[in-house]
């Protein structure tokens, strides 16, 4: 081609390339992450706010503080309570630890609801929806801290568990326990902001913290992370969780089956022409033995 | 004479033929009715405490045991036991093999009862059952999910089956142009039913995948799924032997002599097979064992109560149909049917609720109202399975 | 050079293949056993083997 053919062809070119409108260049853009809440058992002092401030904002059930004596046995979340605080006495004294779903990165509940009722938000919670929920209870099979709870004593069951409040969190608040906490032993945020927090407080202070953040990898990552004092089989955690995102361990087998559903077929059609009997010894002389 | 007339005439006559049909033929006083009515009763008023006062107002279901007797005995095991249709179904149809003809529809028909009523016995277990009709109208698909798979394949099988056992239907309401036409349709029906067995009678076992830190070691694997694939293959060769056994007695009116004596050898081939099969599966448990290096674990009980089911009810049914076989010694070969079954119900039970969270203090045990509930399931089937065998041509009359 | 004069099945896949072949060799020796009829039946076609 010639100079001016070239000149065009290069002017049309760096056209193409401008930026139109489509492109925004505000900060609203940024890639954001799942949020969470990094639980420093260090700072907690067992005060239970989390717990009413998590029940009164759901219509739960909400605990006597002052006077029942709830510290005194190891709780479990409930289909009337979200959170629990359990007490653990340990040799660095009593630490107290909140219980509460942990918001995995890729949640086993998540991947067996049949009816998409258990999902992983965009955001980060991992919230129920009660107008798909069948109640078939298969989420409480998959989850391996077994934390959503059933309504059992209802005709008309919901599954239970915390929802990290997403209602709040599309107002711009944030969840009720950390709301509710008075001594900033919950922080909310990114996950990628509560990592370097934990990090530094567990680099900057190595005789006051145990060197593992719980939830870093367990079950693939969680969205609540935790800080302690103490080994965490000492404070009820489950250390048997592994690393693998537990979808992963079906994965296996629902990859077979596109395989089972195009290839048995074919090989059973197979089978069956395989063994056309028409032109040998008519039926009525019996079966023969090969 | 036009055709609304016509319609309005076969209509009436339909009817009229099916009200005839619903009319009792035997006595009502037998054994099985004065045992089943009472408990089909009671297993009624039982669900409408269920329905109005929920779950736990009749079951032992807890935050720690979601699955109770109802899903672990009448779905999960009830499924196995039916995996007899998709193995005669294979070897008639597939491989050609015309000695188990005769035991085809009453195996499909079983199958296809067994389906319809413990998928019904699932709905009953169901925290909010209207909202089924959410993963089936596309309202809401959990694609990833191994029970999507799983009650998206019971459903199509139901469907396969139905009409696998549809010429019988058809040849009994004097229909003979569709059932010529359902006919055709058996071979592509048998194909597809295998190969959604092949799927959900391992997709149960898939369901326990991600519990993986709440089943006990020695009955946790990644090859669950392949394993409930294969006992469903055993556990529906001793329930046709088993069943077989009953109903050759109990309508052996309906059955004629040369079937009979064609009985025995149907039996001796399945044995063979049920041998075989729980050969290979024995094998791969001990495969799996070794693989996971659980040597140290025997010595618990759970240990020990894993060696119960997989020696003395897999190992030794296993020869014990081998020695039926090569002796034709009936009797034995009965007992084997009856110890295997019982050892599918025990490995059913164990992954689901035995060995289910097996470090928890406080334990499952499925209250009464859940066995009668069950009971009741079983008996309602049991009488419209009578309700069919003797109206339509599905025993044998040769 | 290290001469392994020893090998221990447990910590090697030894105990594997041992049950792969154990597993071979008792199935051939299985259905050969369940081929061969000790009693005689009237209705079934007695069956030789052609050789």
């Amino acid at each position: 081609m010639d100079r001016r053919q070239f000149f065009i062809a290069s002017a049309t070119v760096a056209a193409g390339g401008v930026p139109n409108n489509n492109i925004k260049a505000d900060s609203a853009k940024e890639p954001k992450e799942f949020v969470g809440v990094l639980v420093d058992t260090t700072r907690c002092i067992g005060c239970r706010s989390c717990e009413v401030g998590c029940s009164t904002a759901h219509n739960n059930f909400v605990p006597d503080t002052a006077a029942d004596k709830a510290l005194e046995e190891v709780r479990d979340t409930s289909d009337k309570q979200f959170t629990v605080v359990n007490q653990f006495k340990t040799a660095k004294g009593d630490v107290f630890v909140k219980k509460q779903c942990l918001h995995c990165w890729q949640p086993a509940c998540a991947a067996a609801c049949l009816v998409n009722a258990m999902v992983k938000t965009k955001e980060g919670p991992v919230t129920w929806d009660g107008d798909k929920c069948m109640g078939c209870r298969f989420c409480m099979i998959s989850c391996p801290f077994d934390i959503p709870k059933f309504e059992y004593s209802g005709w008309n069951p919901r599954i239970q568990k915390c929802n990290m409040c997403y209602e709040r969190l599309q107002e711009g608040k944030r969840p009720a326990c950390v709301e509710s906490c008075p001594t900033d032993a919950l922080m909310f945020g990114q996950k990628r902001e509560l990592m370097e927090v934990a990090r530094h407080r567990v680099y900057s202070h190595p005789d006051k913290y145990v060197r593992h953040i719980y939830g870093e990898h367990e079950a693939g990552g969680t969205g609540w992370l935790y800080l302690a004092a103490v080994p965490f089989e000492q404070l009820g955690f489950r250390t048997d969780i592994g690393t693998t995102p537990y979808p992963e361990y079906t994965r296996e087998f629902l990859i077979s089956v596109p395989l089972v559903e195009f290839g048995v077929p074919a090989f059973l059609l197979a089978l069956n022409m395989l063994t056309d009997r028409k032109d040998e010894v008519s039926e009525s002389q019996g079966w023969e033995d090969e | 004479m036009n055709s609304t007339a016509v319609f309005n005439g076969e209509l009436k006559g339909f009817l009229r033929f099916l009200l005839q049909e619903l009319k009792p033929r035997g006595p009502w006083l037998t054994t099985f009715n004065i045992i089943s009515i009472p408990t089909i009763i009671a297993g009624l008023i039982i669900l409408y405490f269920r329905f109005t006062l929920g779950l736990g107002s009749v079951t032992n279901l807890s935050q720690q045991y979601p699955f109770g007797f109802w899903i672990g005995f009448d779905v999960m095991t009830g499924v196995a036991l039916a995996g007899g249709s998709y193995v005669v179904c294979f070897v008639v149809y597939v491989l050609r093999l015309e000695k188990y003809h005769s035991i085809v529809k009453v195996t499909v028909l079983n199958g296809l009862l067994a389906y319809i009523f413990y998928s019904g016995a699932l709905v009953l277990d169901l925290g909010r059952p209207w909202h089924i009709i959410n993963p089936i109208i596309g309202n809401s698909f959990g694609y990833n999910s191994v029970l999507f798979l799983v009650s998206w394949h019971f459903l199509l099988y139901m469907t396969v089956l139905f009409v696998e056992f549809s010429p019988t239907i058809a040849e009994w309401a004097h229909w003979p142009k569709l059932q010529k036409f359902l006919k055709s349709l058996t071979l592509g029906a048998v194909i597809i039913g295998i190969t959604l067995s092949m799927l959900h009678q391992s997709g149960v076992g898939a369901m326990f995948l991600m519990a993986k830190p709440k089943i006990h070691p020695l009955w946790y694997s990644e090859y669950i799924p392949l394993l409930y694939f294969v006992s469903s293959i055993f556990a529906g060769i001793s329930m046709i032997i088993f069943e077989g056994s009953i109903s050759s007695k109990v309508f052996s009116n309906l059955i004629g002599p040369k079937s009979h004596h064609a009985h025995h050898d149907i039996v001796l081939g399945m044995a063979k097979g049920a041998a075989i099969t729980m050969f290979v599966y024995y094998f791969f448990l001990a495969f799996i064992f070794m693989h996971g290096d659980k040597w140290k674990l025997i010595d618990t009980p759970y240990g020990y109560w894993y060696l119960v089911e997989v020696i003395g009810f897999v190992l030794i049914p296993c020869f014990m149909y081998a020695y039926g076989v090569r002796n034709k010694n009936f009797g034995v070969i009965k007992v084997a049917s009856i110890m295997t079954l019982l050892g599918v119900v025990l490995n059913r039970q164990n992954v689901c609720l035995i060995a289910y969270n097996w470090n928890v203090p406080v334990k499952y045990y499925p209250s009464w109202q859940e066995i009668v509930v069950t009971l009741m399931v079983v008996f309602v089937e049991i009488w419209v399975l009578r309700w069919i065998i003797t109206r339509m041509n599905v025993l044998s009359k040769e | 050079m290290e001469f392994y004069s020893y090998v221990n099945i447990f910590e090697t896949k030894g105990l594997a293949y041992l049950l792969l072949m154990s597993f071979l060799v008792l199935g051939v020796l299985l259905i050969k056993y369940l081929s061969t009829p000790e009693k005689k039946d009237s209705t079934s076609v007695d069956r030789k083997s052609p050789h």
